[in-house]
């Protein structure tokens, strides 16, 4: 067990002058689960490649526990990794690849058998020891890989994406499996994905990366109701958070008919930066049909209503956009009644709910003070 | 060697029903007729003459004797079998095969394994290293005979005069390599022109390794050599085997350097030039057959075991 840190730690590949990896700063708690998420070419799998030693580390320091690991070899790390592909090794069977990493470390016969045998009481996979890996299904190949992990003990799990090559329902399965198995063993756990659902579910905190940069690492509810930045706000929740630019006038954030009081706090804020624009974003719980009466209420043209049982979304525009305001602003996604949804081609009113705004300043992307 | 592809769907009462019998039989004649002339020829050009040395193989036939023409049995055979000079022929062509596979192997993995890190002017050096199985058989074995076994004005015993020279001796061993250890003259000669060969398979073997599983082997705590060990050669061996084979069934058929170098003298003759001297010099030509279709059978054996190792290299290609 340890605890896991990159100290501004940069990947620069060859050839290219921006680093993959730009100055990771990330503290992991002993015993915690913690997932890196962002979109693909975020350099969320090169920083777990530089903590498994697969990649160089340029620039900073990594360290397990006390160790500094920057310069020290993959064999010496005392990790294991799940590999999105699996990579289990093709000519052994199930057993071997389990104990492959106890053999070269020299245990006796007996102590790998013992600890394969209870690695895949674990897993379910006493009944395949004797398989090779090509006679084996997609589930059950994830299972020797994560048993691949297990069984060594190591201070650190590290996973690249270890469910995206199965389907969506043993997906959905499989990863409570393995928050399970991981709370079981308490060991430190370094995990990678593209998929925020798989993050939130999982992660006792999930660090956000987009182009090699850290945007926020916290908690997933955190995360969720407190995004630091736009592209944090854009990229958890699904479906994903309404962010529009409005413009500021009287104290109010405006976007067609569409009015939002603005605070003190963030009035003063903008007004030091000099700023008459504002990111509004707005979860699509946050916001309700209303009458068009009520204060705050503005109009939108329903285009589609995704009916999904438990709930409802409704896809629509906001109509009499000023000149010169992009029609991206005034697409909007919102929560409604799966028991009375409206119908496609009506106006609505919708009212965003009082302090369920999150305020982004348009020049930073940076969060501003409600 | 006969191979027939059917689409599945075209099996007789696989699909729903289609055109008539006759109607489909005058299909598929309009597709197989166009094919008929290259099949006639193929036969005639490769299978005729095979049946023809068959048929002699089985005849008491001998350009000397040519009143004696008629058959007999499989004595001819039994000639091949038991004739000393013949068994001999045998004996040397498994060492001579056995050793230049072997070798050239070894040395195509070493190679191999050399040329698969990256290092400046990569490219080049494996153009380089190919070139020896690009030169003429016949050509590559009068280089070494003349270019390099010579005990006059070869570059071996040109090299040890140097060295010698550089130590002040004026008096360096000149040793007639030929005369000294002709089968392993004329196989070095082999290896240097097949190692190249292995190398080519073998380095393409050591490209379509998994990156992945070396870099969870690595993560497992393998060292570089265990990672060979446990990894790289399970994965080659396939390939091993596959130029094992190829090569062996090539191998098996040298003419060219026996010829050139040593002219079957000195214990070198193989199977191959003693059926090149019965028939031309002897001018047994049943004789000859009998050896040419022990020599066909030999062949045929390794290719079936080469074939099948292929299909299995297939086979899981395309597992992964």
């Amino acid at each position: 067990m340890a605890t896991v840190t990159y100290d501004r730690a940069s990947r620069i590949y060859p050839g290219s002058e921006r680093p993959a990896v730009d100055a990771l700063d990330l503290q992991v708690e002993d015993g915690e689960f913690l997932v890196l998420v962002g979109p693909s070419g975020c350099g969320k799998s090169t920083s777990l490649r530089m903590l498994a030693g697969l990649e160089d580390i340029d620039r900073g320091s990594i360290r397990i526990g006390d160790r500094d690991v920057t310069n020290l070899k993959s064999k010496d790390r005392d990790i294991a990794m799940v590999f999105q592909s699996y990579a289990l090794y093709p000519h052994m069977t199930v057993a071997d690849n389990m104990g492959f990493a106890l053999k070269i470390a020299g245990k006796s016969r007996e102590e790998i058998s013992t600890r394969v045998r209870e690695a895949a009481k674990i897993l379910d996979l006493e009944e395949f020891l004797d398989r090779k890996p090509k006679a084996l299904s997609g589930g059950q190949r994830q299972r020797v890989a994560m048993g691949r992990a297990i069984v060594r003990d190591p201070q650190v799990f590290l996973m690249d994406e270890p469910l995206s090559n199965l389907d969506a329902k043993l997906r959905v399965q499989t990863r409570t499996q393995i928050a399970a198995l991981q709370r079981r063993l308490g060991t430190t756990t370094v995990y990678v994905t593209h998929d925020q659902v798989e993050a939130m579910t999982m992660g006792d905190r999930v660090a956000v990366l987009r182009a090699g940069v850290l945007e926020q690492c916290d908690t997933p509810l955190r995360l969720y109701q407190e995004p630091d930045n736009v592209f944090v706000a854009g990229f958890i929740g699904s479906p994903g958070m309404n962010i529009a630019e409005f413009t500021v006038e009287d104290g109010q954030a405006v976007l067609g008919r569409a009015r939002i009081p603005l605070t003190t706090a963030t009035l003063s804020a903008l007004s030091t930066e000099g700023a008459d624009r504002i990111i509004v974003g707005y979860r699509p719980e946050s916001l309700d049909l209303v009458s068009e009466t009520e204060p705050g209420a503005f109009p939108v043209l329903v285009g589609v209503v995704e009916e999904l049982g438990s709930d409802a979304f409704l896809h629509g525009t906001l109509p009499e956009l000023a000149e010169g305001e992009s029609t991206e602003s005034g697409q909007i996604v919102a929560r409604v009644d799966p028991a009375r949804p409206p119908a496609k081609g009506e106006q609505v009113y919708l009212r965003i709910q009082p302090g369920k705004e999150h305020l982004f300043s348009a020049a930073t992307g940076q969060r501003l003070p409600a | 060697m006969s191979v027939t592809l059917e689409r599945p769907g075209t099996e007789p009462g696989a699909g729903p029903a289609g055109p008539s019998p006759a109607l489909r039989r005058a299909a598929d004649w309009a597709r197989r007729a166009p094919l008929l002339p290259a099949l006639i020829f193929m036969i005639v050009v490769t299978q005729l003459p095979f049946v023809a040395t068959l048929v002699i193989s089985f005849m008491n036939w001998n350009a000397y004797y040519p009143d004696e023409r008629g058959f007999t049995g499989l004595d001819n055979y039994v000639r091949v079998l038991t004739d000393v000079a013949m068994r001999d022929a045998i004996i040397v062509t498994v060492e001579l095969t056995v050793v230049v596979v072997l070798v050239s192997l070894v040395l195509g993995m070493v190679i191999a394994l050399l040329l698969d890190r990256k290092f400046f002017g990569r490219g080049a050096v494996r153009t380089m290293m190919i070139t020896p199985f690009l030169i003429v058989p016949v050509a590559a074995a009068l280089l070494w005979k003349h270019a390099l076994f010579n005990p006059e004005y070869g570059l071996l015993n040109g090299v040890l005069t140097w060295i010698w020279g550089l130590f002040g001796s004026d008096n360096p061993p000149q040793p007639d390599w030929i005369t000294m250890a002709p089968l392993a003259s004329i196989e070095i000669a082999l290896i240097w022109q097949w190692t190249p060969f292995m190398m080519l398979i073998l380095l393409a073997g050591l490209q379509s390794r998994p990156l992945d599983v070396i870099e969870a082997a690595r993560i497992d705590g393998a060292s570089s050599w265990q990672i060979f060990r446990y990894m790289t050669f399970p994965h080659l061996r396939r390939y091993l085997e596959l130029g094992a084979l190829l090569g062996a069934i090539y191998i098996v058929q040298t003419f060219d350097a026996v010829f050139v170098i040593t002219s079957g003298g000195l214990g070198t003759a193989n199977l191959p030039y003693i059926i090149y001297q019965t028939f031309y010099t002897a001018h047994d030509y049943g004789l000859a057959s009998a050896a040419g279709v022990i020599t066909v059978i030999g062949t045929i054996i390794i290719a079936t075991l080469a074939l099948r190792t292929v299909s299995t290299l297939f086979q899981e290609e395309n597992v992964r």
